[in-house]
């Protein structure tokens, strides 16, 4: 797999595994056991489902970088004192730091949803969270074969706001892999993602007789 | 030579990439490349030079991303000024014999405009306006704006070329592999929309490959009336050993682009990884051909932000509901500046297959020009319909048009001498589609041949603004055969005559045909036929007609406008046989929600807890025959949502639940509306409530949420939306004196813009009382920003909400 060079990828629907409709509750604040006996909550979802699969498109944009380590402090291309983030990339001296979005149409259907049925738009967010993490999962997936092959295996990803990883590193990633040429994500002056179905993570990659989280 | 008078005789070359040559030259990752035409001038010189010797024509500055957002005004203008010095300075040194000209390179800003993203139109406007100036202050031949993916930005860009300069604007698009913009645009789309701005030639760059991008670029081919442009990647990038490498070489590169120079592009050249080897081979072979004729292809097209809308063949429906004429709950909405309420009315009628909506909110007590950019906008968010901007307000239509995204229609103009001064020089500025009507100082002609001769004077002066019969629309007027009989004979011999004499398209406000007649939509369904017979090209009118659709489907299907008649059998069911539909629904009762359990309470009460909208709405309309509008209200719809609001609580229910019981309410609240609008006297509102997400924040789920209950609960809710500014929150609490504010924040970061929003309001507003929701909130945290109150959702905020004014 190539070293520090911006690269994409482009996935169809039929490539990422079929929604996972108790994520998608669990989203939706509905999990669990005797709700939506008759099924009226699972008709907006299918709902959803109808509209708003064939108008996704699912990209990736990532790049593979080197670091070094101070003590315990990780040097990477982007100034970070996040304790969090060094313990989860521990040991490696590789790390990826990849964008993910399943584009604008699901903001757009969102929005259009909101107006019509509030309803609607909660199934259809969640719907469209479960589709990027599908994504990702689809993405991490595939990046860990390829390390498979050079004896090597990936932490779990971390994502700026989880822990102590701020938001503002977003900005450093969005330098990083120019996510608006490449795969149309942008960043607000809030440091939110416009498409907001986006998500940014970093993973590490290390030797595979080290410990590997395979999530 | 000028470079258009070049191209209009010569297959021109452009140069290629610059990205791989800088970086091969030492260009550090993350360092910006405008920077070395001020600390590597000999290196960029070098590279200009190496692209004039292998034959290029037009050679770019290194300024692709040379904009106010990432220098400052200083460094913009120096970066510049030595950017347009070391391109001349390599047109000077080059050996080559061909014609060289240099284009001011304008990429795009890294930011995403509104609705998508938090750019400001006018302020990308602005930014561009920066980089244009200075690039025709220091002495350029073209501007070259390059590698957009989003339709919008591309408009801002160019009007900022065109209003700050006089030089020839070339624009190109970046396209996915889908075919489209990032932002969703399709080719045909975004041609419509610079063909209108004034581009002088237009086209597709970056991306892809030459192959890959063989169907977007037909696409050009099939619609522009310009000179097309190409400019692919080398191929896709792959990495060898840390580098970069595409994988088209020079000489596979030089023969794709030769079979496109011979399918009728007219300026090649090449993007990310071509070098001046791959620009070289292109030039020797593409350049012996004889170049192919740019036609104009006489297409009569409007775009939204997503597609394009062709005038041929196939009639257009215009929907006409968003228009407040006759429309008492319309007009409300307007003066109320409830926006939801006018976006219903064009998602209602996107629904029933219109295929342009028509956007009229002139109200004399209103500020038109501020509302109609506002509903055009906010349409522009959910709907991917074009528009018909509808208004006489000169300077509502010039902002309307200036915002607008894609290429809108304009209603409308007429043979006044005047009113064509104003309206013509907003078409050629910004494009359009504009509805002519046939009428002038001595009103509406009684004769065909008279309306046609007021439409021939109207071509005539359109071709002296420059604006082409393909963007003129003529309406001949549709007018009461209750008044005159002889109307509607005269109205469609005109059309006629327009149509196929003139060669224009042609369009009617239909249902005037059969003012104060009986069973009007009987008339309105014929004359529509007969219209479309004649030559109608689109039609303004109501998709709630019935008669009308039928005739719209059966007329496609009768004239062989609809393959294997697919869209008549999609669609006529609904239309034809709507009476049938609506008792099968009634019969066949859908299927209830909330489990098994028994509801004692009344009919309508148990509606609501079971979130049966249908059933909720008509319970209701039963109930106001018999009962007061406030009875319902208190006895029925607040009883059945504090019995799901409890269970809401009590978690035996949940979110999804809460809101299938509240739009069941809400379904029950059109009715009460409607009859309350009736009778003046009578008022649900338990109170004024403003609403707003903070400044920054683009998440409303929430806040949305809360809007449906607090309405449900009878508050009357202002709803100002997503990413609200301090000042328009605490200017909307001072007008209404309202006692309440509602702020919502989802992220950290914009919990600042919330803090600072209360303590305006408690300055200006100390009476209001603040509550606030959202994901990253907590009673503390609310109370360390100086909230009065933290809900954390919608149940809690009606429970403060009626604490507050003590009910």
């Amino acid at each position: 797999m190539s070293e520090n060079v911006i690269l994409t990828k482009k996935y169809g629907a039929q490539q990422i595994k079929p929604v996972d409709e108790n994520e998608v509750r669990r989203y939706a604040g509905y999990s669990g056991k005797g709700i939506d006996e008759d099924g009226a909550l699972t008709d907006v979802l299918r709902m959803v489902e109808k509209d708003l699969s064939g108008r996704l498109s699912y990209r990736v944009c990532y790049r593979r970088m080197p670091i070094s380590w101070e003590e315990e402090t990780p040097v990477m291309p982007f100034y970070c004192k996040s304790k969090n983030l060094a313990s989860c990339i521990k040991g490696c001296y590789e790390i990826i730091v990849f964008a993910a979005t399943i584009g604008i149409e699901a903001d757009r259907y969102i929005a259009k949803s909101q107006k019509l049925s509030p309803l609607r738009a909660l199934i259809a967010q969640a719907y469209s969270a479960e589709r990027v993490e599908a994504l990702c999962d689809k993405f991490c997936c595939e990046i860990r074969e390829l390390l498979k092959e050079e004896m090597l295996c990936a932490t779990a990803r971390f994502s700026p706001g989880y822990g102590d990883l701020p938001l503002k590193t977003q900005a450093d990633i969005f330098r990083l892999l120019d996510c608006g040429r490449q795969i149309g994500v942008y960043l607000n002056e809030s440091l939110l993602m416009s498409p907001s179905k986006s998500v940014t993570a970093i993973f590490g990659i290390k030797k595979s007789n080290g410990k590997a989280d395979t999530q | 030579m000028n470079v258009l008078d070049f191209i209009n005789n010569n297959i021109c070359f452009f140069d290629g990439g610059t990205g791989t040559l800088l970086q091969q030259r030492g260009l550090m990752p993350g360092e910006l490349p405008e920077r070395w035409n001020i600390s590597h001038p000999e290196e960029i010189i070098e590279i200009h030079r190496a692209y004039f010797d292998s034959g290029s024509n037009i050679v770019c500055t290194n300024t692709f991303g040379a904009n106010c957002l990432k220098f400052d005004e200083r460094e913009l203008d120096g970066i510049i000024c030595a950017a347009v010095k070391n391109a001349n300075a390599a047109k000077e040194k080059s050996a080559g014999g061909q014609q060289k000209f240099t284009a001011l390179d304008i990429g795009p800003t890294g930011k995403l405009l509104k609705p998508c993203g938090d750019f400001d139109f006018d302020s990308a406007v602005e930014c561009f306006a920066k980089t244009v100036k200075a690039g025709v202050k220091y002495g350029m031949d073209l501007i070259f704006i390059e590698t957009m993916n989003d339709s919008y930005e591309t408009k801002a860009a160019v009007l900022a070329a065109k209003e700050n300069s006089d030089l020839p604007v070339f624009v190109s698009n970046a396209y996915s592999d889908d075919g489209k913009l990032m932002t969703g645009a399709s080719p045909a789309s975004v041609i419509a929309m610079l063909e209108g701005l004034g581009a002088d030639a237009i086209g597709v760059n970056c991306s892809l490959g030459p192959k890959q991008l063989k169907g977007v670029v037909q696409e050009y081919l099939k619609y522009s009336s310009l000179p097309v442009i190409l400019k692919p990647n080398a191929g896709l990038p792959k990495s060898v050993e840390g580098k970069t490498v595409y994988d088209v070489l020079p000489d596979e590169f030089a023969e794709d682009m030769l079979k496109y120079a011979q399918s009728g592009i007219r300026i090649l050249g090449g993007c990310c990884g071509t070098t001046p080897e791959h620009i070289s081979k292109t030039v020797q072979s593409a350049g012996k051909i004889k170049p192919k004729p740019v036609t104009d292809k006489n297409i009569t097209m409007i775009s939204s932000y997503t597609h394009a809308v062709e005038f041929g063949d196939s009639p257009v429906l215009i929907g006409e509901r968003i228009n407040p004429t006759g429309k008492k709950l319309f007009k409300q909405a307007l003066r109320d500046n409830d926006i939801d309420y006018i976006l219903n009315e064009g998602i209602k009628q996107q629904e029933k297959g219109v295929q342009v909506l028509d956007v009229n909110v002139g109200l004399p007590e209103i500020d038109e020009k501020k509302t109609l950019e506002k509903v055009c906008f906010e349409l522009q968010a959910i709907i991917d319909l074009p528009l018909q901007i509808d208004t006489s307000d000169i300077e509502a239509m010039e902002t309307a048009l200036r915002h607008y995204n894609g290429k809108a229609m304009i209603n409308s103009l007429n043979g006044k001498e005047e009113v064509m001064a104003q309206v013509f020089p907003l078409v050629k500025k910004y494009g359009g589609l504009v509805v002519c009507l046939t009428l002038d100082e001595n009103g509406i002609p009684e004769t065909a041949e008279k309306r046609v001769e007021i439409a021939r004077k109207i071509i005539k002066t359109a071709e002296k603004y420059g604006v082409g019969k393909k963007d003129l629309i003529f309406d001949t007027l549709a007018m009461t055969i209750s008044a005159d009989t002889r109307c509607a004979v005269e109205t469609l011999k005109a059309l006629n005559t327009i149509k196929h004499e003139l060669n224009c398209r042609t369009m009617l406000g239909v249902s005037n045909i059969s003012f104060g007649l009986p069973h009007r939509d009987v008339l309105n369904g014929v004359f529509f036929s007969l219209a479309l017979e004649n030559g109608l090209s689109a039609a303004i009118m109501n998709p709630n007609s019935n008669e009308m659709m039928k005739s719209f489907y059966a007329f496609k299907a009768l004239k062989n406008l609809d393959e294997n008649c697919s869209d008549y059998i999609e669609n006529i069911e609904s239309f034809a046989c709507c009476e049938t539909v609506e008792k099968k629904i009634s019969d066949n009762p859908k299927k209830e929600n909330h489990g098994g359990e028994e509801f004692p309470q009344a009919p309508l009460q148990s509606a609501i807890i079971k979130g049966l909208k249908e059933k909720s709405a008509a319970l209701t309309k039963e109930l106001l025959e018999s009962t007061d509008a406030l009875e319902i209200v208190n006895s029925h719809i607040i009883p059945a949502l504090d019995s799901v609001g409890k269970k809401f609580e009590e978690k035996t229910l949940y979110l999804p639940q809460l809101l299938m019981s509240a739009e069941a309410a809400q379904a029950a609240f059109e009715n009460i509306k409607k009859k309350i609008s009736q009778n003046k006297t009578q008022s649900v509102s338990r109170g004024k409530f403003v609403l707003a997400t903070v400044k920054g924040d683009i998440h409303d789920i929430g806040k949305n949420i809360v809007k449906l209950i607090m309405e449900n609960y009878g508050f009357e809710v202002y709803d100002l939306g997503k990413d609200v500014p301090p000042q328009t929150i605490v200017d909307e609490a001072v007008r209404l004196n309202a006692p309440i504010v509602g702020l919502s924040a989802l992220m950290t970061t914009t919990v600042p813009y919330m803090e600072q929003t209360i303590k305006l309001l408690k300055e200006k507003a100390p009476e209001a009382k603040v509550i606030v929701g959202g994901a990253v909130l907590n009673k503390e945290y609310a109370d360390s920003i100086g909230a009065d109150y933290y809900a954390k959702d919608a149940m809690e905020t009606v429970k403060y909400s009626l604490e507050i004014l003590g009910k």
